[in-house]
């Protein structure tokens, strides 16, 4: 049997908000495949991006424990939970989150400064990572001169600089015309096909979730229903030998 | 890209404040270098004092002058080996703002007690020959274009002429000196000339300050008691004291100097400190959700910590750095304007290391406050762009 990527046991999240306490994840256990393709969708409040940040190990859980790509997130410490995300998780978010400062090939070296490679090994990185996106002529334009698709793509491409086992993309589509939506999700799908990357996508739009082979709901903090997505399921039986 | 591109990038974000706030370092850097400096050129004459020559004035105050007689019984005095005189003659050259220092001496044993008052053998004897001469320092040359040969009309404001005229005096000499507490700005002229000129006028001259020379192997503080002691009855009691002493007591006159300047010097470091501090955490707040992205993408909470101290140390080292050239470059066009005030002013090398070292202190502190909070800054919630 395949080790899960992502194992998900007794997760529990809580938030203090105006004096109240907001209990957002609720004992929530789950289990993900390496190299497939998921998208975790629910109402607002239900915890998606809790989740989300807890697996990427940028939040910590009230209690439970989180394995991601191998590792037991609890038994790291800040400064090893940080070399954790830089060798295994690429972040994809809604509003893009580049470095307004510098250009799209400085953003997506900006991981890389934290491998061992060399400053010319680190922009062919970049500059692959860019053209992978279908950006090799936009990479010395800063965040502001690029579209909001183009943004996007730039910021996959640092998300995949690293060649990191998991990304996850909160709502990578939220602010994208339908045009740019379906480029920045046909490019998520790409890396799960051909690089096998586990992808978890948050998303509100089912067409969006269309793209991923399962579709996890999230109710209340609480794993709701797991569902296939027919059509990837075949696609992906067609591409076996 | 390194990572200095991205600190010089998070401070253009806003190029107006990052520069202003270099200028006003420019300013607090500057304004330290000239205060300390005004401080080291007033120790300088006490540092640079030759321990073997005494200073003796009147008990009862530097202007009161001391009868000419008591050279001859210094002069008697075991271990003394040589004495010369000195007079204030406080005039001006045609308007009061041509100010500088004027004396009268005797030109026999001044350059021998002296030997930092350097002017060529044939010059000293040219001044020897002519009573009506002068000696002028060189800077005093430079500024009025004088030459050796020129006449000088000097107003005598203490010592007017008897006949109501300006005193007259031919340059003989320029001499130059290498130390601080002797001055290139002052004018030496006749004894002779001074007391005869005087006496006309019916009012023979005082002198103001006697300089002693202590034998080689002599105790000068037994000279210093003997010499106060041969004048204790006398008709004006004596004050003697080391070189040192005397500069001390002169620089006293102005008051506490050094901690005047001293709270000037540190009211102007809290200031620019506030300044480059506000500075910072507007950058902090600017930078939050970036700090966030970083961190998300790995960076260390210690690294963000660097982050945010290495752009404050940038600002204040560049600042500190133009404001040590600016004060280096100015100093002679200051020292010009200070004149017989402050002579001598040259910044030292402690000087400007520490000023350096102010401006490196105030990036550190500046960058203190902010770099911690964005090494503490949780990422989820730098991403939300709060802090």
């Amino acid at each position: 049997m395949t080790e899960a990527m992502i194992r998900v046991r007794d997760v529990s999240k809580s938030y203090q908000r105006g004096g109240e306490t907001l209990r957002v994840l609720d004992r929530l256990n789950l289990e993900m495949e390496p190299g497939r393709f998921y998208a975790l969708m629910g109402p607002s409040g239900s915890g998606k991006t809790t989740l989300l940040n807890l697996i990427g190990g940028l939040d910590h859980p009230d209690a439970g424990d989180l394995h991601v790509a191998g590792a037991n997130l609890s038994d790291l410490s800040g400064s090893e939970l940080a070399h954790w995300r830089a060798a295994n998780v690429g972040f994809v978010f809604q509003g893009f989150n580049l470095i307004p400062v510098l250009s799209a090939l400085e953003n997506v070296e900006l991981p890389l400064k934290l491998t061992s490679l060399s400053r010319a090994e680190r922009k062919k990185h970049a500059a692959y990572a860019l053209e992978l996106v279908g950006l090799a002529d936009r990479m010395h334009h800063r965040p502001r001169q690029l579209s909001g698709g183009q943004e996007q793509r730039v910021a996959i491409a640092r998300a995949v600089a690293t060649d990191p086992k998991v990304i996850l993309a909160d709502e990578p589509t939220g602010d994208l015309d339908r045009k740019s939506a379906e480029q920045v999700l046909g490019l998520l799908e790409r890396l799960n096909r051909e690089f096998k990357k586990t992808v978890l996508m948050v998303t509100h739009d089912p067409h969006a979730a269309e793209h991923a082979q399962s579709i996890v709901h999230l109710d209340k903090g609480q794993l709701g229903r797991l569902e296939e997505n027919p059509r990837r399921a075949a696609e992906v039986a067609r591409s076996v030998p | 890209m390194s990572s200095f591109k991205l600190v010089w990038r998070n401070l253009m974000r806003r190029p107006l404040r990052s520069i202003l706030t270099i200028l006003s370092l420019v300013v607090a850097i500057f304004l330290i270098c000239g205060l300390r400096t005004l401080i080291t050129t007033l120790n300088a004459g006490v540092e640079n004092a030759d321990s073997r020559r005494l200073a003796v004035m009147s008990a009862t105050g530097l202007f009161v002058e001391l009868p000419m007689k008591y050279q001859a019984d210094m002069e008697r005095i075991p271990g003394v080996e040589l004495t010369t005189k000195f007079q204030w003659f406080g005039g001006y050259y045609r308007s009061q703002k041509n100010f500088f220092a004027q004396f009268a001496i005797d030109p026999d044993t001044m350059f021998d007690m002296y030997p930092e008052c350097q002017v060529p053998a044939q010059e000293i004897e040219a001044f020897r020959q002519d009573r009506t001469s002068c000696v002028i320092g060189a800077s005093l040359a430079k500024e009025f274009e004088w030459k050796v040969g020129d006449m000088i009309p000097i107003i005598g404001a203490l010592h007017p002429h008897p006949e109501d005229k300006a005193w007259e005096f031919r340059v003989a000499g320029i001499y130059h000196s290498d130390v601080p507490n002797f001055d290139n700005r002052t004018m030496f002229f006749h004894w002779t000339y001074f007391e005869e000129t005087l006496k006309q006028g019916g009012v023979p001259p005082g002198v103001g300050v006697f300089s002693i020379r202590v034998e080689k192997g002599a105790n000068v503080d037994d000279v210093i008691r003997d010499v106060e002691d041969v004048f204790h009855d006398s008709e004006q009691r004596v004050d003697c004291a080391t070189e040192a002493e005397f500069q001390r007591q002169f620089v006293t006159m102005f008051g506490n100097v050094p901690l005047f300047v001293g709270w000037i010097g540190s009211g102007v470091v809290l200031a620019i400190l506030l300044a480059c501090v506000n500075t910072m955490l507007m950058a902090l707040r600017e930078q939050t959700t970036d700090i966030g992205i970083l961190k998300a993408l790995g960076f260390t909470d210690a690294s963000m910590f660097g982050l945010l101290i290495a752009q404050s140390l940038f600002l204040c080292v560049l600042g500190g750095a133009l404001g040590l050239l600016v004060a280096w470059g100015t100093q002679g066009m200051i020292a010009e304007r200070l004149g017989t005030m402050f002579p001598g002013y040259t910044i030292r090398p402690a000087t400007f290391g520490f000023a350096a070292a102010v401006a490196l202190g105030i990036g550190l502190l500046a960058g203190l406050v902010p770099a911690g909070r964005a090494g503490r800054l949780r990422c989820v919630e730098a991403l939300r762009g709060t802090d």
